[in-house]
């Protein structure tokens, strides 16, 4: 029996120039009458996306995961579907085309979309902008044959010696002898055409969505001690230990949300310096956390939530103890970290490092403690709280001599009184000491020209002070020494 | 108050170092009271001339000195305390430059100590932690010439480190100086210097850090305050380290190389006796009295100014190409004496106004050397170059610099490099400068490309870049003149440090042609001229065609046909007459003799246009305005250009006789012209001009008209001396174009690049001329272009493989001689016995060049592209890679995509014209061809469009833009006044097929469209290439 078959008619719709992305356009009137037989084995459905900084394609992924299990991602800017089995769901190729269309159009893209046998083919037409179903295997090749060769993205030698023979459509890349193709341009592209055309398997891996971990626990009775929440959490937090040994990720961030009867709920966010799987060393950061929490009506239920699971590395531990024989630099010093910031709020513990420039206020600046995972810094042996690192692009020493900076240095300089233009502060100030010029920074508007003194004030107390270059000459408090 | 003498100073010839020109140090230490300064650039004194002539005119004492960064990090500054410091100095400078790559330096303390520089004061500068074993080795190898430099810029550490350098002084018994490591001549500069390193690092000021000074102390600070930072006896004792040195750039005195007279002889003798034969040669029937007595004269005069031995010089290198039949021909005031004529220097004789005042050349005055220059074939140039190297060694013989100085466009790119702009932006805001606009423009540019000029950033660059380019501009780095030699007696580098160049086995001296001016050096220019390459190449074309034996000056004297080919302005591919200037002048003009070649080869140029000379020389030619002369001494002079000087020569004659200059004044007249754009100062010369002429009782009027013109003249003058030269190769390549037509064209383009227009306007010429022109053939085709035979015996143009684009030569000539061998079977054959490979297959492929091996371009790259290199072993007739293919379905290339690729391969196309394809759709425009435009009348409205072959922007014409284009029919001239290019410089600058609405324009037979509108229409050639694509 000949198997019935139904043809888009293309010819009904006017063409809009390629490129223009249009869901619209790319939509195509069909008489595909719900629920007709079609013959080809498979049914592709190649999204193309304009603008793919726009929208994550691993969010598009899985919301067209409604329209059937088979999602492939083709990076950075394509999604094939495998629809064969979907279409009497979606009332044919058109309904379907249209749900997947209005499904994009939600997530703000309008991206072009194109149906054919094989996923190269719809992937090539996609790419091409115009409307394109083919559901019939036999008509693939007409249909694909006057499409420009550059959708197939091969290396743009490739397409320029093919341009050369006069080559440009993928019809005449398909009618030339196919052992002199191979031996001219790679059996890799040979084979792609094969793929294409449906004379060759194209396998492609599914797209699997990411998980992440939520887990909640109602209370029968409500809660008011903050030390026996922890006790209640400890079986979700158990269950998030299985989670993540099951994948072998960590967490680098978990929420903790507990509700109450009228409050908002109270959220409690941990955030962790390297990837955590190891339940006992959440439970103490969360208790950490937990006991510095203020509740403001008993607790009724509560939730964790993780964040994005991050692939862990495992390690050995190390043989020695935290200072013994001098291995020191264990994984303890991020611990210590993250107790501190734990304890002490996210802000308030930061690395130092020392910056190259002459304007002392620009001389150093705050960063990360000592990224975790790189290997520098849990080596340093004096990782404590502040992780001096200079920046790598400037290999150059400082060419002065930095010890004469005062360690503490004002945030703003503080302008000084004056008597009869001598600076004052809490008396009369005594010099000491060379003067130094400094006059830099003039590229990012903040021009500097200062001279800078160290002084002595009557209570003995060393100060760095400096005196504008320009008018009208005044005088400021910048850095006490130590 | 103590005086100060600066002894540690860079000026900007220390490349993105120094933040300041040599001229404004001397300036400004002259203004604060200096002693003197030193001008003491790192392992250079590239800036010292310039420094020199400044520091003369204000008398300021220049000391000559150098600083040096050793291996081990140790830093010194030397001054020459006489010549034999400074000889020493200079070769120490050599050593180091020619040790290292172009641009750098490279010293060890073995080479220092073996320097010799006993008479150069040694200035120690010590790093931040002075290492007093440093000084302790300065101190051993030279002894009681070594300083303490100490310098204080109020970082801070000022006592601490006076205290410390004057522990190692006592301790090493070493004096202590004051110095300032000037970078700049005022704090002011601070910004550019800082932005300055920050391009010389590579890297974007805000990451520059620590390598950027911390405060602008290192300028000319005021003596006062000086006072009050160091010690009176430190700033005592660089006022007797000044006084010590008594070397100045002026000592140094040049002698000629004397090896090329024979054993016997002296200078005078010898070049009598090389006179004597050139005149037995020249006039063997015998010398006329008055001729006779002009050589007396010269030969006279050059005895007493001693400059035998340049003549000798020259001669040698003459005498040396005519051995190796290179064509050369010299030019230059000097070229043009009997004394040259009869040396063979130069082919312009008494007949053709040869030495009609000698003394204009060479003045008794003016303690300078002659100048000659000498025009080589440029291919072969360099054997010339070779030569000289040979003859004097590289000790004495070297190229003199070129300083390349900051372009708005190089300015601007580093400068937004400086603040970290990307790459995509930098590129877009140099883009928006074009060659021609000055730096003053370099605001209004940058805004009009869209750029946010308010923005503070872009204001930071535009304004830096500015300085940079603001006159007279900042040098950049040294490169090597076109081929100016300087040549010693003795060692070269005792006189000025020589350095390597980019070229390989290049070296050139430090300083360039106006510095070796400025002190009086011989210079010898050995030039490369294309159009000597293409005669040579064309007398040989045309003596094997037809067995003649031409060369150049053999040619038939004042062949009339030849003038009115001239006269028709149908020069395309002659010398120096084929702009398009001197095509609208010919018709004018109308040249009828050997003279008005000299006139009209100089009448084209910025000067005489400026000097509104040009009009009053033909209407006077025309007789429309009758010639009268305030004088007979001024018609003395004028007399040969119809009373309007044309020349620079007589300008300077001018100024002789009417206002009673002397020979010596009237040359330093000529250089204050040449350079008064550069550096001004033309302005007491006006006195004494109107003055000298009001004395001799010339009329207010015309001294101002002269005095006017002088100032056109600038430095855009042509001087006679050249003229006469070049318009000699004028009426050879004239001649050749209308007799042999095919060996002139082939010739032409087997010389390329060179000249006004390129092979495709050549080509189509050619073929105007009834020449005809094959392709590209490798079964007919050598490397170069060659004749063919015709059957009625007459030449026709083969184009050869050389116009293929990126097929190697080597291939070529490969190509060429397997075929010779026996025709290839295919081109699997081709690539077999030519040992191609496969981007060489291409490059012939494309050019069409496989059409009798294969068929069609697409045909030929699909057997290339199946074409693989044989493996060593295989059998001559075995055919690697013989698969049986089938011969694969593949359309010709239609007539558009064939034009495409010829042009893009071969730069022309033998079929028809781009817009004869473009033309049904032009015609619905109702767009007129070039032809078309011939039948309008004067004043009418008219629309044209063509593609555009040239844009040019005479910095004469007041911001006129020419354009050229050209259609199937011929071209089109355009003029875009300054208000209309303005307002449409897109579309003026950017477009590839230009549509022209205006008014047509005829005037004594030329005829422009004067350019009202103009539109960008590049689009319809994509058209030609996207509508042959979307055919099939």
């Amino acid at each position: 029996m000949r198997p019935l078959t139904v043809q888009p008619m293309n010819d009904a719709v006017s063409e809009l120039p390629a490129g223009s992305p249009s869901s619209e356009a790319t939509l195509l009137r069909s008489v595909d009458a719900a629920g007709a037989p079609v013959d080809s084995p498979e049914l592709w459905i190649g999204v193309h996306i304009f603008d793919p900084g726009a929208v994550s394609l691993e969010r598009l992924a899985t919301s067209a995961q409604r329209f059937t299990p088979r999602v492939s991602l083709v990076a950075p800017d394509g999604l094939l579907l495998e629809v064969k089995g979907s279409l009497h769901l979606f009332n044919g190729t058109d309904g379907l085309i249209r749900a997947l269309a209005n499904e994009c159009g939600t997530a703000g893209i309008k991206p072009a979309i194109a149906l054919a046998p094989t996923p190269l083919a719809a992937m090539v037409a996609a790419r091409v902008g115009k409307p394109f179903i083919v559901t019939n295997a036999a008509q693939l090749v007409g249909r694909l044959s006057p499409l420009p060769l550059t959708p197939l993205r091969w290396p743009q030698d490739v397409v320029e010696r093919l341009a050369r023979m006069g080559v440009r459509t993928i019809g005449q890349a398909l009618r030339l002898p196919r052992a002199g193709f191979a031996r001219r341009f790679g059996p890799e592209h040979l084979a792609e055409l094969d793929r294409l055309t449906g004379r060759n398997a194209d396998l492609r891996h599914h797209f699997q969505p990411c998980e992440r971990f939520r887990r909640r626990r109602e209370l029968t009775y409500e809660l008011e001690n903050n030390e026996a929440l922890l006790a209640v959490l400890a079986p979700l937090l158990a269950d998030l230990g299985k989670f993540l040994r099951e994948r072998q990720c960590g967490v680098t961030e978990l929420e903790c949300r507990l509700r109450h009867r009228h409050a908002q709920p109270s959220r409690c966010i941990l955030r962790l310096a390297a990837p955590v799987a190891d339940v006992a060393r959440l439970t103490e950061l969360l208790g950490e956390r937990l006991s510095a929490l203020t509740l403001p009506e008993p607790v009724r239920s509560c939730e964790i939530r993780s964040g994005l699971p991050v692939r862990r590395v495992l390690a050995s531990n190390p043989l020695w103890q935290p200072g013994e024989y001098g291995g020191s630099g264990g994984p303890e010093a991020p611990e210590l970290i993250e107790r501190l910031r734990a304890r002490l709020g996210h802000e308030a513990v930061y690395g130092l490092q020392m910056l190259a420039g002459h304007r002392p206020e620009n001389a150093w600046s705050t960063r990360e403690p000592a990224a975790v995972n790189g290997s520098g810094a849990a080596n340093d042996s004096g990782s404590r709280l502040a992780l001096f690192r200079s920046t790598q692009a400037v290999p150059a020493p400082p060419p002065w001599p930095a010890f004469r900076r005062p360690l503490w240095l004002l945030h703003a300089p503080q302008q000084l009184e004056e008597i009869d233009g001598a600076p004052r502060r809490r008396g009369s100030l005594r010099f000491f000491g060379d003067v130094e010029r400094i006059e830099t920074g003039w590229w990012d508007g903040g021009d500097v020209g200062r001279d800078y003194y160290t002084v002595f004030d009557i209570y003995g107390v060393q100060l760095w002070i400096f005196r504008e270059r320009a008018e009208p000459h005044r005088w400021f408090l910048h850095g006490v020494f130590g | 108050m103590t005086a100060y003498a600066e002894l540690h100073c860079i000026s900007n010839f220390t490349f993105l170092r120094g933040a300041s020109h040599p001229q404004e140090l001397v300036e400004r230490a002259s203004i604060l009271g200096y002693g003197a300064l030193a001008i003491t650039d790192e392992c250079s004194v590239a800036g010292v001339v310039r420094a020199h002539m400044a520091a003369k005119l204000l008398r300021l004492k220049l000391l000559v000195g150098a600083e040096f960064r050793l291996e081990c990090g140790l830093k010194f500054v030397a001054i020459a305390i006489d010549r034999h410091g400074y000889g020493r100095l200079c070769r120490l400078i050599s050593r180091g430059r020619r040790a290292a790559r172009k641009g750098t330096y490279c010293l060890t303390r073995e080479a220092v100590a073996a320097a010799g520089l006993e008479q150069c004061f040694i200035l120690w500068v010590p790093a931040t932690q002075p290492l007093k074993e440093d000084a302790q080795w300065l101190s051993e190898c030279f002894g009681t010439k070594v300083r303490i430099a100490v310098e204080l810029f109020l970082d801070g550490t000022d006592k601490q480190r006076l205290s410390t350098l004057e522990a190692i002084g006592c301790e090493l018994g070493l004096p202590l100086v004051a110095s300032g490591d000037v970078h700049m001549h005022m704090r002011e500069r601070r910004r550019l210097q800082d932005a300055l390193t920050a391009i010389r690092l590579n890297i974007p000021i805000a990451e520059a850090g620590w390598h950027l000074y911390p405060n602008g102390e290192r300028h000319l600070r005021e003596q006062a305050r000086l006072a009050r930072l160091y010690p009176a006896g430190l700033l005592a004792e660089t006022v007797a380290i000044a006084q010590a040195c008594t070397f100045s750039l002026d000592e140094l005195r040049y002698e000629y190389p004397h090896e090329l007279v024979p054993a016997g002889q002296t200078p005078t003798s010898h070049l009598r006796h090389l006179v004597e034969e050139g005149i037995q040669r020249r006039w063997p029937q015998g010398i006329a009295p008055a001729v006779r007595a002009s050589i007396e004269k010269e030969l006279a005069l050059i005895a007493e100014l001693r400059y035998e031995s340049y003549f000798l010089t020259v001669h040698d290198i003459v005498a040396f190409a005519r051995g190796e039949r290179i064509l050369c021909q010299g030019r230059g005031s000097a070229a043009n004496s009997l004394v040259c004529y009869c040396l063979g220097v130069s082919a312009v004789g008494p007949e053709r106004g040869a030495a009609l005042l000698f003394e204009r050349f060479i003045s008794r005055e003016r303690n300078e050397p002659p100048d000659i220059d000498i025009d080589f074939e440029h291919d072969r140039r360099e054997e010339v170059i070779q030569y000289i190297y040979r003859k004097y060694g590289r000790e004495r013989a070297a190229i003199a610099a070129t300083v390349i100085m900051y372009r708005p466009r190089s300015a601007l790119r580093d400068m937004a490099k400086v603040f970290g702009l990307d790459p995509a932006s930098s590129d877009r805001l140099a883009k928006v400068m074009q060659w021609w606009d000055g730096g003053e423009t370099l605001p209004d540019r940058v805004r009009e490309a869209g750029f946010d000029t308010d923005d503070p950033v872009l204001n930071r660059i535009v304004t830096l870049a500015r300085q940079l380019v603001e006159f007279p501009g900042f040098p950049r780095h040294l490169s090597q003149h076109v081929g100016g030699f300087v040549i010693s007696e003795g060692v070269l580098e005792e006189l000025v440090p020589i350095e390597n160049a980019t070229m390989p086995e290049r070296t050139v001296v430090q300083w360039d042609k106006d510095d070796l001016n400025d002190l009086g050096l011989l210079k010898v220019d050995v030039l490369g001229l294309g159009m000597l390459s293409a005669l040579r190449r064309a007398f040989a074309l045309v003596n094997g065609f037809r067995g003649t034996k031409h060369t150049l000056g053999s040619l038939p004297d004042a062949d009339s046909q030849v003038y009115g080919m001239m006269s028709r302005a149908d020069t395309v591919g002659v010398f120096q007459i084929e702009s398009r200037a001197q095509m609208s002048m010919l018709p004018r003009l109308k040249p009828e003799c050997y003279y008005d070649l000299v006139v009209e080869v100089a009448i084209v140029r910025p000067g005489p246009i400026q000097g509104d000379m040009v009009h009053p020389y033909l209407r006077r030619r025309a007789n429309q305005e009758k010639v009268d002369y305030p004088s007979p001494e001024v018609a003395a002079v004028l007399e040969r250009t119809l009373g309007v000087p044309i020349f620079q020569e007589q300008v300077m004659q001018l100024a002789i006789v009417a206002a009673g200059f002397s020979p010596g004044e009237a040359d330093r007249l000529r250089r204050a012209m040449g350079a008064w754009k550069r550096s001004g100062g033309i302005e007491h010369f006006k006195e004494k001009l109107l003055g000298g002429m009001a004395a001799n009782g010339y009329s207010d009027e015309f001294a101002q008209r002269i005095y006017r013109q002088m100032l056109g003249f600038g430095e855009y003058g042509f001087p006679e001396s050249h003229a006469a030269s070049f318009a000699l190769l004028v009426y050879d390549s004239s001649w050749l174009k209308y007799h042999e037509p095919a060996a002139f064209t082939c010739a032409l383009l087997n010389s390329q690049p060179m000249g006004f227009y390129g092979p495709a306007q050549l080509v189509r010429d050619a073929r105007a001329h009834g020449v005809e022109v094959r392709p590209v053939d490798v079964q007919e085709s050598a490397y170069e272009s060659t004749l063919e035979r015709l059957e009625d015996g007459e030449p026709a143009l083969r184009l050869g493989m050389r116009m293929v684009k990126s097929l190697s030569e080597a291939a070529g000539m490969r190509v060429e001689a397997a075929r010779i061998e026996r025709p290839f079977e295919s081109v699997q054959d081709l690539a077999r016995r030519a040992a191609l490979d496969r981007g060489d297959l291409e490059a012939l492929a494309a050019a069409g060049a496989l059409a009798a091996l294969s068929g069609n371009r697409h045909l030929a790259y699909w057997e290339v592209a199946g074409t693989e290199r044989p493996l060593p072993l295989t059998p001559q007739g075995e055919r690697a890679g013989s698969l049986e293919e089938g011969r694969p379905l593949l359309e010709a290339p239609t007539e558009g995509q064939r034009i495409v690729a010829d042009y893009a391969s071969v730069g022309l196309t033998l079929g028809r014209h781009p817009m004869a394809l473009l033309r049904d759709k032009l015609v619905r425009n109702r767009l007129l061809t070039a032809a078309d435009l011939n039948c309008v009348a004067h004043g009418r409205k008219v629309r044209t469009a063509g593609i555009v072959l040239m844009r040019q922007r005479p910095q004469s014409a007041n911001g006129v833009t020419f354009l050229t284009l050209e259609d199937e029919s011929g071209q089109v001239n355009v003029i875009v006044w300054e208000s209309v290019g303005r307002e449409q410089r897109r579309a003026m600058i950017e477009s590839r097929l230009l549509e022209v609405q205006g008014e047509l324009q005829r005037q004594e037979g030329i005829m422009h469209v004067i350019a009202k509108r103009l539109i960008d229409r590049s689009s319809l050639l994509g058209e030609l290439l996207t509508r042959s694509r979307d055919f099939h």
